[in-house]
């Protein structure tokens, strides 16, 4: 129980020194600003120095033209198609996703479980020239299931089936959409309470009415905002989107792939940036009330 | 056997290679409020999870009013059931919770809107009805809950720990509340619970219950005076363990001898199990046979901690009058002042 | 038992119709990537064909190395923010949160033009431009994985008891903040190196040649080549991805239900 004063002088000294490390306690903010110079000049200035341009006239002047111009075919066609896709993609993934999800909350087993969460990983990632192959390999015109159902009979590309157009690229698309939806969806349904099933069920609800009644309703924010992400993913997807199409099919992405490659007079450069804000624009009116929703739903989600 | 609501027979559920519930046998006549008490793992929400149709039992049956429901799916069986947390759907406002069930027997909306409001003000959140869960305290949530599962005026109510979740003071108060509830409406009802306190105080009886098996059912005051095993001795109230000499029919502690009252058990070193207020306390004049280590004022009472000579720590309960003298460290002698005592091994 | 059969029938159903799904195109895509050339026999020819490939090393390695920049930028930046905001800055975490979620927003082809628009020239003369970006792309998930998993902890309680206990702040974050934290940095991390070993949008149109952009220009030559590059680096991914996830399990945090 004894102490010797001079180690209590010590132990409080070292409480109370203001070394290198006491600043990092402080409750400035000054703390955040690396982050805040970060993405000041790797995003917003970016971001900004586009926007900037969209609105510049190629003598530098302010005007509307290159904005304009966007509602003009080619680049009306290539919105109105990539607007398409991400409403058809985000269906295509966001239904089955959802159904999957729940199949593998039913089934419980955490070993699945977690073959399937890291299955989605990869999954979710892939895209590209390696996604394209795959399903050359299956669907392609000399792919597997085409072969197979040429022998009996069933000659798809024949009746004006292929994989290079727009049902084939939603087609591509669903195998990373399906996992980026079940990623996105499953805290969610775990949030989903067993009180909540039980609760029902003693009141007088069966199944079906529960999930009229409790579970749909409760999740359907979520299941939009879901919708959401997927229809941003399909929307600005750009390298499965350039394996699998050559130019057939106009989409935003892919136009201005092309101007920024360089075959581009000086007239376009600036038109690029006007594309690339449009594309923003878009992403926005999908986003912001994905983030909304997000934020609302958490309260919900106490876990 | 009319008078019973509820009857459940032989029940038995594993899991795995534990036994959750072991023949498990139980009776609530109409309008009785039985509690269900044990440590957790003793199989008392699996019990009532049973009964109330949310898991299948792997033998035995449930009864209600003569009817059997064993293998009736839990919507139909009319039950009122409260959860420890978390059971208000949260995308329904309070008034909305509360209407759920009456909704779901197609309860009139005139009608429905009626008992709603009157159930809510039995509960005390007449001015709730817009609100939702999250804005909510816990208590008033299991107020709520409780609403939801009365008005649709159910056969039998099931509250599995409906108030371990709350603070100390709110359970208190709230299960004053449902024991009024309950009375007033006539409600048969099964309570389960960990809280040996929160069951004694509110309950018509209690059945104590540990591994699965129903080791005692009977009035608190029962309970507590006469318990049937050492464990049911041990988790209801406090008990002292003052160890002594058993010959027969006959203990000795304290250098006097006492009847023993379970007749199971053998001869030789035994403890025996003492209820604070059944242990005297006096200054020891010469010597004594223990030593006060700490004197607690509760008010009316004081709660006097003893230390034995082999070293076992005892409390003793008397009125604050009787035992102001007494200080820490003092020799003290301490008697037992009932004739018959129950004995467990040592 | 048999009920618990049937209610989980439709559920298997669903998991086995996926399972087909996803796998068909792997086994198209492995069978195809066994073939030699016109044959019709099975060898690993194909995948001896990407090793052989110049550019493999060089490209991967570019990769590689623009990686271990990116994985060094996440460290500096985000995990030292991130326990700011959890130890003495809460206040802040509403703003941070928004802020991190931005670059979600905004499509990768979209930052790439503004890049190359305002990017200065030593900026862009080298590939390490492209650790930067992907920082702020990987951003929206490597906070959150660093925030949840940190949320699991109750950092501001621990450290107040090691400071209490005589640790000087140097200590404390070694012995005791870092190491609370670590599976948390881990899985940030992770996040950081699947995104930078896949991306090609940003590499592609900065006109970088990455990995991923090689094997692209790659797969034009020869497809069953470019069949086995795209079936090996998925096969490759899906190990390390699903060992890792065992890894980081072990911390896993379990919120305790209120008793």
């Amino acid at each position: 129980m004894k102490q010797s004063t001079t180690s209590n002088v010590d132990v409080k000294g070292a409480l109370v020194k203001k070394g290198a490390f006491h600043g990092f306690l402080t409750s400035s903010p000054i703390a955040l600003l690396p982050l805040f110079l970060f993405l000041l000049v790797f995003f917003l200035w970016p971001i900004g120095a586009l926007t900037g341009n969209a609105f510049k006239s190629n003598e530098g002047a302010f005007t509307f033209s290159n904005v304009t111009m966007l509602f003009q075919d080619p680049y009306r066609m290539a919105f109105k198609n990539s607007i398409t896709l991400g409403l058809l993609s985000g269906l295509v993934g966001a239904i089955p996703g959802l159904a999957i999800a729940m199949a593998i909350e039913k089934q419980g087993n955490q070993t699945l479980k977690k073959f399937i969460a890291s299955i989605s990983g990869v999954l979710a990632n892939t895209g590209g020239v390696p996604l394209a192959f795959m399903f050359l390999a299956a669907f392609g015109p000399a792919g597997l299931v085409i072969s197979a159902l040429k022998s009996v009979g069933l000659d798809l590309y024949g009746l004006g089936f292929t994989l290079f157009s727009f049902t084939g690229l939603i087609i591509v698309y669903a195998y990373f959409q399906i996992p980026i939806m079940v990623i996105v969806i499953t805290p969610a349904l775990t949030s989903l309470r067993k009180e909540w099933k039980d609760s029902a069920a003693n009141l007088g609800a069966s199944k079906f009415h529960y999930w009229q009644k409790v579970g749909l309703p409760i999740l359907m924010p979520s299941f939009i905002a879901c919708y959401l992400l997927l229809f941003a993913s399909a929307f600005s997807a750009f390298a499965t989107a350039r394996a699998l199409t050559v130019g057939n099919i106009a989409l935003v992405p892919l136009q201005i792939g092309a101007l920024v490659d360089g075959n581009v007079t000086i007239n376009q450069a600036n038109l690029g940036y006007a594309l690339a804000f449009g594309m923003i624009i878009i992403s926005l009116v999908a986003m912001i009330p994905y983030i909304w929703i997000q934020n609302r739903t958490a309260r919900w989600q106490v876990r | 056997m009319s008078k019973d609501s509820l009857t459940v027979k032989g029940l038995s559920r594993q899991f795995g290679s534990v036994l959750a519930l072991d023949n498990f046998n139980i009776n609530v006549a109409k309008g009785e409020l039985v509690a269900l008490l044990g440590p957790s793992g003793c199989g008392k929400t699996t019990a009532l999870r049973i009964i109330a149709g949310l898991e299948k039992s792997n033998t035995g049956s449930v009864t209600l009013n003569g009817k059997v429901i064993t293998d009736e799916a839990a919507h139909t069986r009319n039950m009122g059931m409260v959860f420890q947390a978390y059971s208000l759907f949260p995308h329904l406002s309070v008034a909305e919770n509360v209407a759920f069930g009456l909704k779901m027997r197609k309860v009139a909306k005139k009608k429905r809107d009626k008992k709603v409001g009157s159930i809510l003000e039995l509960v005390g959140l007449g001015n709730h009805h817009k609100r939702f869960a999250h804005q909510l305290s816990g208590g008033q949530q299991q107020r709520v809950a409780l609403a939801r599962a009365l008005v649709i005026e159910p056969e039998v109510l099931l509250l599995d720990e409906p108030l371990s979740a709350l603070d100390a003071q709110v359970r208190t108060n709230l299960r004053e509340e449902i024991r009024r509830l309950q009375l007033s409406l006539g409600t048969t009802t099964l309570f389960v619970t960990h809280d040996q306190e929160e069951a004694m105080a509110i309950s018509d009886r209690v059945g104590v219950m540990s591994n699965g098996r129903l080791e005692q059912i009977d009035t608190p005051d029962v309970l507590y005076n006469t318990p049937a095993t050492a464990f049911v001795a041990n988790f209801v109230g406090v008990m002292n363990h003052i160890p002594g000499v058993r010959s027969g029919k006959s203990v000795s502690i304290f250098g006097d001898s006492y009847k023993v009252r379970n007749l199971d058990g053998g001869d030789g070193h035994v403890v025996a199990l003492i209820r604070p207020e059944q242990l005297d306390v006096e200054e020891a004049k010469k010597h004594g046979n223990a030593r006060v280590v700490t004197r607690s004022f509760l008010g009316a009472s004081s709660r006097i901690i003893c230390e034995l000579t082999d070293g076992t720590i005892v409390q003793s309960l008397k009125p604050s009058s009787e035992s102001g003298g007494l200080h820490p460290g003092e020799m003290v002698n301490l008697s037992i002042n009932t004739k018959e005592v129950l004995i467990a091994n040592a | 038992m048999a009920s618990a059969m049937k209610k989980n029938f439709a559920a298997n159903l669903v998991l086995i119709v996926t399972g087909i799904f996803i796998f068909f195109p792997l086994y198209a895509a492995t069978e195809f990537s066994l073939r030699n050339g016109a044959e019709h026999t099975h060898g690993f020819a194909a995948y001896r064909w990407i090793f052989a490939q110049s550019g493999f090393i060089e490209n991967l390695g570019i990769t590689l190395r623009v990686t271990s920049l990116a994985v060094v930028l996440n460290l500096l930046i985000m995990v030292p923010t991130v326990t700011w905001l959890h130890l003495s800055g809460q206040r802040y975490k509403r703003l941070v949160e928004i802020l991190t979620i931005l670059p979600l927003i905004f499509p990768v082809v979209a930052l790439a033009t503004g890049a190359q628009l305002a990017m200065p020239d030593f900026m862009q003369n080298s590939v390490y431009e492209l650790s930067f970006f992907y920082v702020v792309i990987a951003m929206p998930y490597t906070y959150r994985a660093l925030d949840i998993g940190l949320s699991g902890h109750p950092l501001s309680t621990i450290t107040n008891a090691a400071r209490n206990l005589g640790a000087s702040w140097l200590k404390t974050l070694s012995s005791v903040v870092i190491p609370t934290i670590r599976p948390s940095i881990l899985a940030a991390l992770f996040l950081m190196v699947a995104l930078s070993l896949g991306e090609f949008t940003l590499a592609q149109l900065l006109h970088w040649s990455t990995f991923p952009v090689w094997v692209t220009n790659v797969s034009q030559q020869n497809v069953i080549g470019a069949t086995a590059l795209a079936i090996g680096s998925l096969f490759f991914a899906w190990i390390l991805l699903f060992g890792f996830s065992f890894l980081g399990s072990k911390n896993s945090t379990t919120v305790q239900e209120e008793e």
